[in-house]
């Protein structure tokens, strides 16, 4: 077995480099029994594992039980194919938002928030924006450099368009769950296109987020950043405050007042006297 | 005779590729347009709002995605990511600054051939902006590919015209996918507007507003900002019902099917014609229901601008799911829809070029379902 990392057969790791090994939990609706573990084993055998192993289970409920397995993945990805892909952001922590949106941008930024569409979750959306977050990392509500609007569940696009228009919204954030129903899309693509027909689509940032939202996704949904799972409050006020900086006509300059570059407007000097 | 895709849009310098749902077909559409373009030596100019080319679905991993093969001097404006991941040989036009979830949009000439993707920019504005840039670097057409159901790019403000592509995954009925595409061709086609006066007066709007004209032209504003995007039933009634009745609805920014409803049961109560003039198709938003249903209450649509749907191309098969009969679903759709070449660019009976036996020809198998309806 390779000890030396190569990035064009990455596999997981658990006791040492190339092992493949993976720890996996679900359910099956059988009664627990020896018959279960069996049924776990051949499934895992079925979903390509070598060497699986049931290293905890127990019923759930009656009729159900719950799985622990390891298994070893014989697959591999090309990792180095994919890098140089997109961009990696580099997240900055709250105290650094604040301090980027004070110098750069001068001012309070509005962020309008809703599940929209028939969605019924707004799990997601109240993470990002309510004050109390989740993790212990509080939402944008509890930024001094945004001021939130979180109009909740199953909000017509209309709706919520209109709201962002009448606040003056720097952003939109949608929370839906993707599924690979049409009609969950169709809810996404049609705030852009409304977006669009209302020509405002120079003037919002559009993130929206659920469980299955990639960048790659976002991108075919036409919204500029997409947030899954992992994504914590800062990741998305980084990338706004940052989008809005870069598309802001005359940036603020950064660092001291010597920095002012000539020709900036007195917004900007402003913006540098903040920081001095 | 018969007439391929690229004939049929070789006079729209900016064309572009619409699908009706994700998995209609649109990027085997524009796959065979590069095909025979390249066959006749043109050099073409690709860009895409969404992401092309890419090798599998984004949301269903399963299904594989065509490829997108260009060739030298081919000019193309995507992420610069993507530039680099394809290998080709190239040299940049432009760094945009557009910005996208996958990178800065670059435009560049290619200077060998090869497969890529492509992912341009999001917003229409923004798309014209490159197609005019590929136009002037050379391209003799610039093709803008949409994403998903994505209507904004079609609008005559960004392309000159359009290619709709639909399939088998709009619903498991035959029947039911051949309403739906007639409706969204009907949509398409909304009729432009023809009295000069108030074409003027929609002209002058100002963005996201709207405006009441009676028969004599004379104007009533609409009561509030944004009216027409949040308007409860009773508000329409009550703007609709008083004073001299309304004969034009003039609304500049999105109409969505919320306000065409409240629109229509006025116009059915009052037993009124209104005619709601827009700026083009692609502001409205109709869910449920087409055109005829409003139509048939009294209510028309007209567009300050049309757009020139050149022909529409369909996907018989819905991937990992079901599929029908390519000239039976070509059949059914051009007894409904008038006027629009209708093609499957895989079938054999297609008069463009054959697909080269690569990723863009493959089409996954799935069991033909019969028509229950037609039967």
């Amino acid at each position: 077995m390779s000890r030396e990392l190569d990035l064009q057969h990455v596999r997981p790791y658990a006791d040492h480099l190339g092992d493949g090994l993976v720890q996996m939990s679900f359910t099956l609706p059988v009664p627990y029994s020896l018959a279960a573990r069996k049924a776990a084993l051949e499934l895992a055998a079925k979903m390509g594992f070598e060497e699986p192993e049931v290293v905890h289970y127990e019923q759930l409920t009656e009729g159900y039980t719950y799985f622990v397995m390891y298994g070893r993945c014989v697959q591999s990805v090309d990792f180095a194919s994919l890098q140089g892909e997109g961009f990696d952001i580099e997240y900055m922590s709250e105290e650094e938002i604040e301090r980027f949106a004070e110098r750069q941008l001068g001012r309070r930024i509005v962020v309008v928030g809703a599940s929209t569409g028939s969605d019924t979750h707004s799990v997601g959306i109240d993470a990002m924006l309510n004050l109390k977050g989740y993790h212990g990392h509080h939402g944008l509500e509890g930024y001094r450099a945004f001021e939130t609007h979180n109009l909740g569940s199953q909000v017509p696009n209309s709706v919520l368009l209109s709201k962002a228009i009448e606040l003056s919204a720097d952003a939109i954030l949608v929370s839906q769950t993707v599924t690979q129903q049409n009609l969950h899309v169709h809810n996404l693509t049609e705030l852009v296109e409304m977006v669009e027909a209302e020509g405002r689509r120079s003037q919002l940032i559009l993130a929206c987020g659920g469980p299955r939202v990639s960048n790659e996704l976002a991108k075919e949904l036409g919204y500029d950043a997409g947030f899954s799972k992992g994504t914590y409050p800062h990741h998305l006020a980084t990338f706004i405050v940052r989008e809005l900086a870069a598309r802001s006509p005359q940036p603020a300059p950064y660092g001291s007042a010597g920095d002012v570059a000539a020709g900036d407007d007195g917004a900007g000097a402003d913006a540098a006297a903040v920081t001095g | 005779m018969a007439h391929t895709l690229s004939e049929l849009t070789a006079s729209a310098s900016r064309l572009a590729l619409v699908g009706l749902a994700k998995n209609t077909g649109k990027t085997v559409a524009l796959a065979a347009l590069l095909r025979e373009l390249h066959e006749a030596g043109r050099t073409v100019g690709v860009t895409s709002v969404g992401r092309d080319g890419e090798e599998h679905d984004v949301i269903d991993f399963r299904i594989e995605k065509p490829a997108v093969e260009l060739v030298a001097n081919d000019i193309v404006a995507t992420a610069d990511g993507l530039l680099r991941a394809s290998g080709i040989p190239h040299e940049t036009i432009e760094r945009t600054g557009i910005r996208t979830p996958l990178g800065e949009v670059l435009v560049a000439r290619l200077r060998g051939a090869g497969s890529i993707e492509v992912a341009g920019p999001s917003a229409a504005a923004d798309a014209r902006e490159v197609a005019d840039a590929m136009l002037a670097a050379g391209a003799e057409q610039a093709l803008i590919d949409g994403a998903i159901d994505r209507r904004a790019a079609s609008s005559p403000s960004i392309s000159d015209g359009l290619v709709m592509s639909t399939g088998a995954i709009l619903g498991e009925d035959i029947e039911e996918v051949v309403t739906r595409t007639a409706d969204a061709v009907a949509l398409v086609r909304v009729p432009a507007l023809e009295d000069s006066r108030v074409r003027e007066l929609a002209a002058a709007l100002e963005p996201g507003s709207g405006l009441v004209l009676d028969e004599q032209l004379n104007t009533r504003a609409l009561p509030a900002s944004r009216f027409v995007l949040t308007a409860e039933p009773p508000a329409v009634q009550e703007l609709l019902g008083e004073g001299v009745p309304p004969r034009w609805l003039l609304v500049s920014g999105a109409l969505p099917e919320s306000f065409l409803r409240s629109v229509l049961a006025w116009a059915r109560r009052a037993r009124r014609q209104l005619t709601v003039v827009v700026a083009d198709p692609t502001h409205v938003f109709l869910a449920e229901r087409g055109l005829d249903f409003y139509a048939s209450g009294g209510v028309e649509l007209r567009a300050l601008r049309a757009i020139d749907l050149r022909a529409l191309t369909v996907n018989p098969v819905a991937p990992a799911s079901h599929s029908f009969d390519s000239s039976q679903l070509r059949t059914l759709l051009a007894e409904r829809i008038e006027d629009v070449p209708i093609f499957d660019v895989l079938h054999p009976a297609y008069p463009g070029a054959r697909a080269p036996s690569q990723r863009a020809a493959r089409r996954p198998a799935a069991p033909i379902v019969t028509n229950r309806d037609a039967q």
